[in-house]
């Protein structure tokens, strides 16, 4: 049912500015078909969840700790999310923090099968554990997701050559 | 105890006595309907209290806000008002988003006061405390949990008084806002709508059952057994704007095409006057929807440029509805080259300024201009990204359907056949999997339409006619939907099937007085028949 998922990682720069300028208009049209155009009272979700905007703040600024936190917060009052899932799986990642990793971004697939950042991440996190099967069946997944070819596809496919033209080592 | 507590008991009595107590035309508010909420408030307040109720069972939130608190000016020891007040502070409980963190807190203090003043009777601290099940623990709970607990103490509230037909309707209300997206069977709806419907025959003029009863049939396969309600409810309560539009809600699920466009032409005109341009816009895109499904394209037109005279706003189905309504104008006629033409807008919604460049990229492949296409088609690739980066997945996901349909069309027009086909399919079952959102009465134009259009196209007219009678029972009794079904099936040799669609057709537009030319070859083919 929806798309989306990069992260700050190689886009940072692009995305805040773009974020900064359409978050706040946006934010009111958020995930679900809400949206109460008869009523004359409709807070916008964003608002309602201190602990999301927290989260992206600390994942912004990398302080990986802070944004588990806060995610893990903000999965309370929305469970499921699966931004919010995928976000949790960026930050265990970067965090080493592996099968912590995959659980969250497992659950952001669950939530959305067509999650492409989180097929993407998924991706590089099997590859980092050398597992270059499970990477190679998110990019089957994203293939199909991405008829249009999408930039998670592009880089999980980068990152899976790269990982084919590595020397075969023990550390691969 | 309230020190009215003698004149009260003896004017409840009369109340009761008197059966329905009516909303209408009440301090001048206009009719809202006939509503019986019985109470141990000071009887001067008794009428005010009610049009407080009826407007809560309307969804006008602010009005209804507003005569809570005169009742509470009026009759400080009415406390059952409070329960109003935090009842409309939980806003829609069917739109899923539930009270905003600032009305939360307004409505604890509402309940709190409501607890300090102690109520009139049992009953109406059990209605406080009833909404306050929503708000325990408000800020801990996901909206999902607070749901899910005011059901189950309204369910409580009616079992206490089986008498007290007002827990009933709220009861039906709150399980009906428990229905999950993911629940194809609509469990709950069904449930609150087998309340309702006992309740309609008792109360045909009651705000509350039949604006509920739409509600709870408002999905595609149960929405034909809403119509009676819809077509009750703007009359039950006209002053309330929302009883005015959201009858065609149903209207549209199930193509009465006529009725949708009386009750928003009505929507409009009273949202004009009001001095909201949001609602205004929204019933007008409704409307121009509905006339272009019966052929009355000038009706259509001029409901369009009426609408554009509205003074803009900053509400966001404003945006939505300018950019809507005149590419539909121009692809429900199949106008592509007036499509390609249609001028881009840029706002602060991606997704609507989507809705043009859409209407521009597939007018200009339809009509064979390649480079224009491309053009706008990297202007809805730049749009769905910036829905992607701001995670707003529901409608990225709107734009990418637009996109692959673009990508299809313009494929079509290079003759990759086996691509265009790839595209134009990945749209329209992309499309079947997600549900139109209530800003729009339909998508610009039905993706599963468009496919048979393009096999139509291919000359591959029985898989056409395929795609279209699939399309039909999503979007049922579309104009363009019966043409193309009917020229496919003229296309496939199956007379039958042929003449039935085009006097479908013909039936559907019989108010036209439309020149379009798909109209002439129906009745020629039906006359030739």
């Amino acid at each position: 049912m929806s798309t989306t998922g990069r992260m700050p990682e190689r886009s940072a720069a692009r995305r805040r500015v773009r974020g900064l300028a359409l978050a706040a208009a946006v934010a009111f049209f958020t995930a679900a078909p809400g949206f109460a155009v008869e009523e004359d009272s409709n807070p916008q979700a964003a608002e309602r969840n201190p602990d999301y905007a927290a989260g992206k703040q600390a994942f912004d600024r990398k302080d990986w700790g802070e944004a588990v936190r806060r995610f893990s917060r903000a999965t309370v009052l929305d469970p499921d999310n699966p931004d919010i899932h995928n976000y949790l799986g960026f930050s265990y990642r970067k965090m080493g923090q592996l099968e912590l990793a995959f659980k969250y971004y497992n659950r952001a697939l669950a939530l959305n099968p067509r999650h492409r950042g989180a097929h993407e991440y998924i991706g590089e996190a099997y590859l980092m554990g050398g597992n270059l099967a499970g990477a190679e069946k998110h990019l089957e997944a994203l293939r199909k997701i991405c008829l249009l070819r999408c930039e998670e596809l592009v880089e999980l496919e980068k990152a899976i050559a790269e990982y084919r033209a590595r020397p075969l080592t023990g550390t691969r | 105890m309230n020190s009215h507590k003698p004149l009260l008991a003896a004017s409840l009595l009369l109340l009761l006595s008197s059966g329905v107590v009516q909303a209408h035309e009440n301090e001048g508010i206009g009719q809202l309907g006939r509503v019986k909420f019985a109470s141990s408030c000071d009887p001067k307040v008794q009428p005010l209290l009610e049009s407080g109720v009826a407007m809560l069972h309307s969804f006008w939130f602010s009005a209804g806000q507003k005569t809570f608190r005169d009742v509470l000016a009026q009759d400080p020891s009415c406390t059952i008002a409070n329960w109003g007040l935090a009842a409309i502070l939980m806003s829609n409980p069917l739109a899923g988003q539930g009270a905003s963190p600032k009305n939360a807190a307004l409505a604890q203090a509402a309940i709190e006061q409501g607890r300090r003043v102690s109520p009139g009777t049992q009953r109406e601290r059990d209605y406080i405390e009833a909404v306050a099940a929503y708000y325990e623990d408000w800020s801990n709970r996901p909206e999902r949990a607070r749901q899910q607990a005011r059901a189950k103490a309204f369910e409580e509230l009616a079992a206490r008084y089986p008498n007290d037909d007002e827990a009933q309707i709220f009861s039906a209300l709150y399980i009906a806002g428990t229905q999950s997206q993911a629940d194809q069977t609509f469990a709950a709806y069904l449930r609150s709508a087998a309340i309702l419907e006992k309740l309609f025959a008792k109360y045909p003029d009651h705000p509350g059952v039949a604006h509920y009863l739409i509600h709870s049939y408002d999905a595609p396969p149960i929405a034909q057994q809403g119509l009676p309600a819809a077509r009750r409810y703007a009359s039950i309560a006209p002053a309330a704007p929302h009883a005015l539009h959201m009858p065609s809600h149903i209207f549209t699920r199930v193509g009465a095409w006529e009725d949708s466009a009386a009750t928003n032409a009505r929507a409009a005109a009273v949202a004009k006057k009001s001095g909201e341009p949001d609602q205004a816009y929204h019933a007008s895109d409704y409307m121009v929807y509905a006339y272009l499904q019966l052929g009355r394209d000038k009706d259509a037109r001029q409901a369009m440029e009426e609408a554009m005279k509205v003074t803009n706003g900053p509400q966001q189905s404003i945006p939505y509805a300018i950019a809507a309504m005149p590419a539909r104008y121009a692809m429900e006629r199949g106008a592509w080259r007036e499509a390609m033409q249609l001028q881009a807008q840029s706002t602060r919604f991606p997704f609507t300024d989507a809705i043009t460049h859409f209407a521009r990229a597939l007018g200009a492949a339809r009509s064979g201009d390649i480079a224009a296409a491309e053009k706008d088609a990297e202007e809805l690739a730049r749009l769905h990204k910036a829905l992607q980066d701001a995670k707003n997945n529901y409608w990225a996901t709107e734009v990418e359907i637009q996109q692959l349909a673009v990508a299809g069309w313009i494929a079509l027009a290079q003759r990759r056949n086996d691509d265009a086909l790839k595209f134009m399919r990945a749209s329209a079952d992309l499309e079947d999997r997600n549900e139109k959102h209530i800003v729009t009465p339909g998508r610009i134009v039905p993706a599963r339409e468009l496919l048979g259009e393009m096999l139509l196209e291919l000359k591959q007219p029985a898989l056409a006619l395929k795609e279209f009678e699939a399309s039909q029972v999503r979007e049922p009794n579309r104009f363009r939907g019966y043409y193309g079904a009917a020229l496919a099936a003229e296309a496939a040799g199956d007379r039958e099937k042929a003449s039935a669609h085009y006097a479908k057709l013909v039936d559907l537009t019989k108010t036209a007085g439309s020149a379009r030319p798909e109209l002439a070859r129906a009745k020629a083919y039906i006359a030739q028949r």
